[in-house]
């Protein structure tokens, strides 16, 4: 049985980067419980466009959980309120009918707002340029069974890389942080035996392109670990601590 | 229009040692001289970037999502093939070469097919060295599980993850790139066209997705990675922005099109659910190891799952291929879905679905080792459906998920256009008329990684590239063309939004030229895309600015080449009368229902050449050799 | 810059002065409470006990001069981290809530930071720089508690130091690097434990001194 509820949605509006912005108010009718939050704005969208206004802008790619392109505040919680879900993976049936729903996007002074609900986050490529890589050629690699790997390794390796890079950390934190997602690139390589060459001067050099960017000083708060949506856990931050300070202190890395 | 295979002499087993031996090389000082523009940053685009620039290229490279790390290879789930032969089930490249040959029902070429399946296992150690947490042992020993219609266990895999991992892999290499001035990176831009100059790919047009700025970038060759293009069917397994505009826009330039209508029908995703749906997910493949598919014996058995008597159901794939079971290819248990539901079988609201159990796969394993492996896919399901696999079976029906057509290259990736070299998905090279399992990533990187940079090589080496910039009158024109199309588009300001039509064109796709296809149809979906056509110029609305970020102007110009390119889907696909892996043609079937090909006919790729928007298309057919393999009817029996 | 400062002035670095200096605190304020327990044993105790730390000499003055160090790096840190903090957000939300991960004392530690600052400088002036000649310190503390309005500001005082350290004991863990899934669920007990120790042996001495004379 199809089931449908009415919303009223408060969605923050902004033309442009540089343009001031403000909350918006739309009613959403006959809004399907099987609908995904996405395609809850699809349907706005599809009303504004033919009403001659300006649809809402907001990022999304494979509206599956993976991509990290799509996140949006909805009533002051990142993706939402279900524990480990994108947005896009977030369905209305979690929503009851009469509900007001704030949707504004990721803030943070490192994310500046390009329009409407999307926003720029190439500071996370610039922390990984800064050292989220193994420095191997192509060509040059040994065979992929030399070095044994226990699983325990890998799999706490995996959960780290489990990042999808959506940012959600950043605009959970209180402090706008990006510690979490860091971490958790520097965790999931210094686990790795291939990774540990590097381990030192990558921990060095991303926490300090990290504190560049304009991002704020984790706290310990651990709101990014209970709003990401891969679960990362902030075992991942300590361990990027540990890799700061061992770099910092005992490396030969002036 | 010539099509020149380029394929190297000798047998099989050394024509790719001794074609990179014959290929010029570029002297390393050189190599900084040169420009690559790449576009595309999936498996393909990314692993080409970083090892381009690597070798001293200076390499551009663009995408339309707003870091490389989103392009759509990172959805892939279930794993990577290599003839690493790591269990000692006699696996070997020679099998895995075999394997995808008859897996792609015999529509691929020999020799790169065989490359593919050389490169593959260093492809695993690349991607180890990188730091690819891959799946291991106890003894700390990578794992590997059997996927897809192979009986070896071959495939590599992170978790449900696979395509992600690899991909970072991938970003991580070329972010290193970026930062080491090797690579500029262009996000959130989006390519409109190519520029030839004197027959050779020398840039493009792109359209800067934030500002809505036309920029044009020169290059000494260009490289198209811009994926699949299984959106024109508006529900897919695709992301939102997967599109043919990059390729069609090569193609309209003069590069030939192979295979448009070999499109990819995956039989394992969430049914469609209501009207308002903006896309299908895939529930990775590797579910089938442990699923058994049923549907009710009786027609319009409306009863809950659960309480249908074992001896009222019809474990249909079991009885049909006694050998394979439940792991038949893609396209047979696609097509086999579709089959029960037509006659009235298929369940769910919809009544398109059919039950995918995992009861049996409990009862002897245990709850627990069935969740340890498929644990984040049955809470993916759980998310979309509200419904529990753990209690009640799953349902699940075929979706649109890959493209094996694309834009014809020869040996060296290269396309008809000189200097425009195609790669991943966005070529035809190694699928022939269907894909196997976990051989999408390993072609994109195949390609990426150990074949585009010796190619690009050779082609950079012994070719006279004239010294141009972007002040050239080829860009001006380009690029001119490129906006009047978009004020066009903006223009309109008609009463029917883009998602109409893309909904539209999407639905007359997956009815005529779908899973099964008939001379009929085909004909009628050629007219109904047409008026579709006519009707969008006329009363499409794009609201917004050029200049400023807008959605709506992206998707409108993406679904207006999607109203061209189905089109030559349907010529093609009407032109091929026979049936060959995906592409069936009700016309063309064995007694038993099987794909019926025609070797003495259509033993060849079809190659399109554009002649003018009013004209039709030109077929150019290259004849394919099967020296090393004999054609058998697949029998999976 | 240098090596130690590129170190110390990362966000890491800073809170890794944070850490540091908090667990001194922390340290500090478990001996100081052990001190003061002797109140319960009555004014001589109390005296003793105070003549004994104060027949340390230099040591003393070493002692205090490192928790002035400690207290400055402490405050200066702090006061910066809050600052940048605060500025990485220009635009706030609109509407906040929380996923679960906040506690009051994680969400308040500039505050209640800032409190104890407060509060140690006034006890610093009622005890530590009070003219000592002529009387016992056990009498200035006891004519101190006499007044309601002391137990009061010592009582609100020591519940906010339980909160403050409720989220900096673990947390300073946490900014060494010492999570790990063995040890984390007993740190957390400490810090715990801490803030109760902290929060009730301090907080019932000044009631009990009132309640005594
Ligand atoms: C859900 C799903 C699961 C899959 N699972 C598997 C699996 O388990 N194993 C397997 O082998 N294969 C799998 N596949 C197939 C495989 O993932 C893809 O075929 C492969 O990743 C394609 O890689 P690519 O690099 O060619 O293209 P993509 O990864 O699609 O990248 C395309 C790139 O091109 C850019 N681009 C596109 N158009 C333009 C334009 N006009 N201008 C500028 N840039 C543009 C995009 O931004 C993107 O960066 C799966 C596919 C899907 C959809
Ligand atoms: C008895 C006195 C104090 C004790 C025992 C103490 C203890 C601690 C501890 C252990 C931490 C945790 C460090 C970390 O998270 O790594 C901390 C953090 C903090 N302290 Fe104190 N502190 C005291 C006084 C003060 C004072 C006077 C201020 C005044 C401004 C202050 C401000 C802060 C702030 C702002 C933090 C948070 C920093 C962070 O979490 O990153 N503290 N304190
Ligand atoms: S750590 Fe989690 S919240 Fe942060 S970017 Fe990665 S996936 Fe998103
Ligand atoms: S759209 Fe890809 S994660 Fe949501």
């Amino acid at each position: 049985m199809i089931k449908t509820i009415n919303l009223t949605l408060k969605i923050w509006r902004q033309e442009t980067s540089g343009a001031k912005g403000q909350l918006e108010t739309y009613h959403a009718s006959n809004i399907s419980t099987d609908m995904s939050f996405l395609e809850m704005i699809d349907t706005i969208n599809e009303q504004l466009t033919l009403d001659g206004k300006d649809p809402i802008a907001f990022d999304h790619d494979c509206r599956e959980g993976i991509c990290g392109m799509c996140g949006a505040v909805v009533n002051g919680r990142p993706h939402g309120p279900e524990k480990g879900t994108t947005l896009c993976q977030l369905h209305m049936r979690h929503f009851s009918d009469g509900d007001t729903v704030v949707v504004e996007p990721w803030r943070s002074r490192a994310f500046p707002v390009i329009k409407d609900l999307a926003v720029d986050r190439s500071a996370m490529d610039q922390i990984i340029q800064a050292g989220g890589y193994i420095s191997v050629n192509t060509g040059g690699a040994p065979e992929a069974n030399t070095i044994p790997i226990p699983q325990d390794t890998a799999e706490m390796a995996m959960d780290a890389a489990a990042c999808i890079g959506c940012g959600a950390c950043v605009a959970s934190c209180p402090n706008a942080s990006a510690m979490l997602f860091t971490g958790a690139k520097i965790s999931h390589l210094a686990l790795l035996p291939q990774g540990k060459p590097e381990a030192a001067r990558r921990a060095l050099a991303m926490v300090s392109k990290m504190d560049g960017l304009g991002f704020g000083n984790c706290t310990n708060e651990r709101e990014c670990e209970a709003e990401c949506p891969k679960e990362i856990s902030i075992t991942n931050i300590a361990r990027l601590n540990r890799e700061f300070i061992k770099a910092g202190f005992f490396s030969s890395i002036m | 229009m010539q099509l020149d295979t380029k394929i190297p002499g000798g047998p099989l087993t050394e024509k790719w040692d001794r074609h990179r031996f014959e290929l010029k090389l570029v002297n390393p000082a050189n190599k900084r001289k040169f420009d690559v523009i790449v576009v595309g940053t999936g498996l393909a685009g990314g692993s080409a970037s970083a090892s381009l620039a690597e070798l001293g290229y200076n390499v551009k490279t663009f995408c339309i999502q707003d870091s490389p790390r989103r392009a759509h290879s990172i959805a892939a789930q279930g794993g990577i093939n290599a003839a690493k032969n790591y269990k000692n089930e006699g696996d070997s490249i020679w099998r895995l070469f075999y394997d995808t040959i008859k897996g792609g029902d015999f529509r691929a070429r020999e020799a790169n097919v065989y490359r593919l399946a050389q490169v593959s296992n260093n492809i695993i150690d690349q991607c180890v060295a990188q730091g690819v947490p891959f799946a291991r042992d106890y003894g700390g020993l990578l794992a590997n599980r059997s996927f897809g219609g192979a009986q070896v266990a071959r495939t590599f895999y992170a978790r449900g993850q696979t395509g992600q991992q690899l991909l970072l892999g991938a970003y991580s290499a070329l972010m290193r790139q970026v930062a080491d001035g090797q690579v500029t990176l262009f996000p959130r831009r989006e390519l409109l066209d190519i520029v030839v100059v004197n027959g050779q790919a020398r840039g493009i047009v792109a359209r800067n997705l934030v500002t809505g700025e036309i920029e044009t970038h020169s290059a000494h060759a260009v490289v198209l990675s811009t994926g699949g293009y299984g959106n024109i069917y508006f529900l897919s397994t695709n992301a939102m922005g997967c599109n043919v505009s990059a390729i069609f826009k090569a193609y309209k330039k003069g590069a030939g099109f192979a295979n448009p209508c070999f499109t990819q029908i995956h039989p394992t995703c969430v049914p469609v659910h209501g009207t308002y749906q903006s896309k299908l997910t895939l529930m990775s493949e590797s579910l089938r190891n442990d699923g058994r598919v049923w549907v009710p014996k009786n027609p319009g058995d409306k009863r809950p799952p659960r309480q249908i008597p074992e001896s009222e159901r019809d474990y249909y794939l079991e009885r049909k291929y006694p050998s394979f079971g439940n792991l038949v290819p893609r396209d047979v248990a696609s097509r086999n879905s579709k089959h029960q539901c037509d006659q009235g079988k298929g369940v769910g609201d919809t009544g398109l679905a059919v039950f995918l159990d995992f009861a049996d796969a409990i009862k002897c394993d245990g709850k627990d080792l069935i969740e340890q492996k498929y644990g984040n896919l049955f809470s993916m399901y759980e998310k979309i459906t509200a419904e529990d696999p753990y209690e009640t079976p799953m349902m699940i029906y075929p979706a649109v998920h890959y493209t094996m057509g694309g834009l014809y290259v020869d040996y060296n990736l290269m396309s008809t256009i000189d200097g425009l070299f195609v790669l991943g998905e966005a070529n035809f090279s190694d699928h022939g008329a269907n894909r196997l399992g976990a051989s999408a990533l390993m072609q994109g990187l195949a390609d990426g990684y150990f074949i585009i940079p010796y190619t690009i090589g050779g082609y950079l080496a012994g070719t006279p590239l004239s010294e141009i910039n972007t002040s050239h009158q080829a860009f001006v024109d380009t690029a001119l063309i490129a906006k009047e199309r978009i004020s066009k588009l903006l223009s309109v300001n008609g009463n029917r939004t883009v998602d109409y039509y893309h909904r539209k064109l999407g639905l007359i796709m997956w009815e005529y030229c779908g899973m099964t296809r008939n001379d009929h149809g085909l004909v009628t979906a050629r007219k109904m895309i047409q008026e579709l056509r006519e009707e969008f110029w006329e009363n499409v609305i794009v609201p917004g600015i050029n200049l400023n970020f807008n959605q709506s102007l992206e998707r409108a110009g993406r679904v207006a080449d999607f109203l061209e390119f189905g089109e030559l889907m349907i010529i093609d696909a009407l032109a091929r009368k026979e049936s060959c892996g995906c592409h069936f043609n009700e016309a063309f079937q064995t007694e038993e229902n099987e794909a019926k090909r025609d070797d003495d006919h259509f033993k060849y790729v079809a190659t399109w050449e554009f002649k003018g928007d009013e004209l039709e298309p030109v077929l150019h057919k290259e004849q394919l050799a099967f020296e090393n393999v004999e054609l058998t009817q697949r029998s999976y029996k | 810059m240098n090596w130690l400062t590129n170190t110390l002035w990362s966000s890491v670095g800073k809170k890794l002065m944070m850490a540091v200096t908090g667990i001194g605190f922390s340290v500090f304020l478990v001996a100081h409470l052990a001190g003061n327990l002797t109140l319960y044993a009555g004014k001589d105790a109390f005296n003793a006990y105070a003549e004994h730390v104060h027949s340390l000499g230099p040591f003393l003055t070493i002692a205090e001069l490192g928790l002035l160090f400690f207290a400055v790096v402490h405050i200066a840190t702090g006061a910066t981290l809050f600052y940048q903090n605060f500025k990485a957000r220009p635009v706030r939300y609109s509407v906040n809530s929380r996923a679960g991960g906040r506690t009051i004392g994680s969400a308040t530690m500039p505050y209640t930071g800032l409190v104890l600052l407060l509060f140690v400088i006034f006890h610093l002036a009622n005890f530590h720089f009070a003219d000592k000649t002529n009387t016992t310190i056990f009498q200035i503390v006891a004519s101190a508690f006499l007044k309601p309005e002391y137990v009061f500001i010592y009582v609100v005082a020591m519940i906010i130091a339980a909160i403050h350290v409720s989220h900096g004991f673990w947390s300073a863990f946490q900014t060494i690097g010492a999570n790990h899934p063995k040890y984390m669920p007993y740190i957390k007990g400490a810090s715990i434990l801490l803030s109760l120790v902290v929060g009730i042996g301090f907080g019932c001495l000044p009631i009990y001194v009132a309640l005594m004379t």
